[in-house]
């Protein structure tokens, strides 16, 4: 059979496609251990150490090679990746919910949604600028950014639950209603647990790619830089090692935010398999 | 038996069960989301729309309607040169994307028949979306570049003499870090659709005596379209509207319209940076709007 031959073409063709996705970042991986401060962000490593990494921490004297201005966006990001994640889970929530019923406009209501995350970057953080221009509002990271990240975040929350809500079997909350518990005692007490693993989703969605949010943010943050911006104001001067050793530290922030994220989703799958079992015996 | 049992649950169902009145709490429910669309998403594009046709002078604009910015924007090639500039490097990319991603998207949904490994394919594909996006894009400068690991590993293997200049600060760099960036957007959605095709279809094609090359082209190419119509408007909303990949990796010598949006807004031009980002709005609609055309989604996902 002739797949015998293609299988094996097809698993190196995969292979050479991990090679070319990870290739760029072993690389940047690599060369974060550049001497410093005199090493360059190219080959040959002329000496292997961990200079990079203690300058980004302020450990090194001070040098010729200013220092990534990364504290202070850092905490900017985080807080706003925060805010966003709050904001866009709750309003993915109510707006998936909405969706568990017919109503008219649903479809338009569905593509305005979804249109949030397809929007380019550069066009509504243009048009948010032009707005806070005409209305006199100062544009800020909390404010106007804040507002663009949510639009570009929430939809995924909003995908994640409805997805979430479809395997969702109904007649818990039905059970619950002929009960006579109230709609918003049944959403805490019954829905909420059973669709609890959708949300850290869409959580861990909306944070890391608030986090992570560059070009909505550009003409929207104003004066206080955020963190990708800070790191894009780096591109346009000499890039030096400092900034890869930077990538890895993020990279390895979001492996342990990863890793929360694994933790608390086994929590609660084991404790609604603990409940079942308690139900059926 | 089992018929019985449902008709009794059935009967039962209806006057036991008091739906709270759902219908108007949905509106509820969904006006907040709709609003903060409204207002943070369809108000700025509208106000795009508008403000490209304000009255542009050297330090501001005023509100005085005029056609000079769209005049403006015809009669630069440099701007013009842009807009082709875009289209070209989001077709060059859309077709590398799907030429690095269809393979491996086949090989990951349709010949790896182990559930576990095709996840933890798809899921090591993900990982590099956990580092932030303008570090993947800085990660080509030390591979493309003059020292860099391509040309180390090419004349370390005396493929080139000399290091190759033209790898990094041109239009190819560019291409060939979006390709990088976004080949994964095609990956999932196809695999997603390749995964879905019944193996004992393909099982009957072969009885019948069909070689690959036919079942590739009869079965498995349309009934992964879906997949990679979803891909390719992923690839090309994205692409369509970049400017930091074109900037970092060209040494600004690539301007697509995004470029040309922050320049422009830089030196505070914003009547001229809206005509622009119409343009650009009007480009991804017709591009999104005509890969729908290809396949009808609804029916087909």
């Amino acid at each position: 059979m002739q797949s015998t031959f293609i299988k094996p073409v097809l698993a190196v063709y995969t292979a050479l496609f991990l090679v070319f996705l990870y290739g760029p970042f072993l690389v940047l991986a690599i060369l974060s251990f550049q001497t410093g401060p005199n090493g360059g962000p190219q080959f040959p490593i002329i000496e292997w150490s961990t200079y990079w990494y203690r300058d980004i921490f302020g450990l090194t004297p001070p040098s010729r090679i200013a220092p990534l201005p990364i504290e202070e966006s850092l905490v900017r990001s985080l807080v706003l990746a925060m805010m966003t994640m709050v904001v866009s889970t709750v309003l993915g929530v109510m707006s998936a919910q909405a969706f568990r019923t017919r109503f008219k406009g649903s479809g338009i209501a569905f593509y305005l949604i979804v249109l949030g995350m397809m929007a380019p970057g550069v066009l509504v953080g243009l048009g948010i600028a032009l707005v806070a221009n005409v209305l006199g509002i100062d544009r800020t990271w909390w404010g106007t950014a804040f507002v663009l990240h949510v639009v570009y975040t929430f939809p995924f929350a909003f995908l994640v639950m409805l997805a979430i809500f479809n395997r969702f079997d109904a007649s818990v909350e039905e059970a619950s209603w002929s009960l006579g518990v109230s709609p918003m005692r049944t959403f805490r007490k019954v829905t909420f647990p059973l669709i609890f693993p959708g949300v850290l989703s869409a959580m861990l969605f909306a944070f890391t790619l608030s986090y992570d949010e560059f070009s909505r943010t550009l003409f929207s943050s104003g004066r206080d830089l955020t963190l990708p911006l800070a790191i894009y104001g780096t591109f346009s001067i000499e890039i030096h090692p400092n900034i890869f050793a930077f990538g890895v530290l993020t990279t390895l922030f979001s492996f342990a935010l990863l890793a929360i994220y694994a933790v608390l989703m086994t929590l609660s799958v084991r404790r609604a398999r603990r409940l079942a079992i308690q139900e059926e015996s | 038996m089992s018929v019985l049992s449902s008709e009794a649950i059935d009967s039962m169902d209806a006057p036991v069960v008091v739906k709270p009145s759902r219908n108007l709490s949905a509106y509820w429910l969904i006006a907040p989301g709709v609003l903060w669309m409204a207002l943070f998403l369809v108000v700025p594009i509208v106000m795009i729309v508008y403000v490209s046709f304000w009255t542009q002078t050297t330090f501001k604009i005023e509100p005085i309607l005029t056609t000079h910015s769209w005049e403006a924007f015809f009669a630069s090639d440099t701007y013009v040169g842009a807009l082709w500039t875009t289209i070209r490097i989001w077709l060059i990319v859309l077709f590398m994307t799907l030429l690095v991603g269809y393979p491996t998207a086949l090989f990951v949904g349709l010949f790896i028949k182990n559930k576990t490994l095709s996840t933890a394919l798809l899921v090591l594909c993900v990982i590099p979306f956990w580092t932030s996006f303008l570090i993947r894009v800085l990660a080509w400068r030390p591979m493309l570049g003059k020292e860099g690991a391509i040309n180390i590993i090419l004349q370390a293997l005396h493929i080139t003499s000399a290091p190759i200049d033209a790898l990094l600060f041109t239009e190819l760099s560019v291409i060939i870090g979006m390709t990088q960036i976004y080949c994964v957007f095609m990956v999932g959605p196809i695999a997603f659709m390749l995964g879905r095709i019944d193996p004992n279809v393909i099982e009957a094609a072969r009885d019948l005596g069909a070689g690959f090359g036919r079942i590739f082209r009869t079965i498995i190419l349309p009934l992964s379209m879906p997949g990679v119509v979803v891909g390719s408007i992923f690839v090309s909303v994205m692409v369509l509207g970049e400017f930091a990949t074109a900037s970092a990796l060209s040494g600004r010598k690539v301007n697509m319209l995004g470029n040309i949006i922050v320049t422009q807004v830089g030196s505070l031009k914003w009547a001229f940076a809206s005509v622009i980002g119409v343009i650009l709005t009007i480009l991804i609609g017709i591009v999104v709007a005509s890969l729908l055309r290809v396949v009808d989604l609804k029916r087909e996902l």
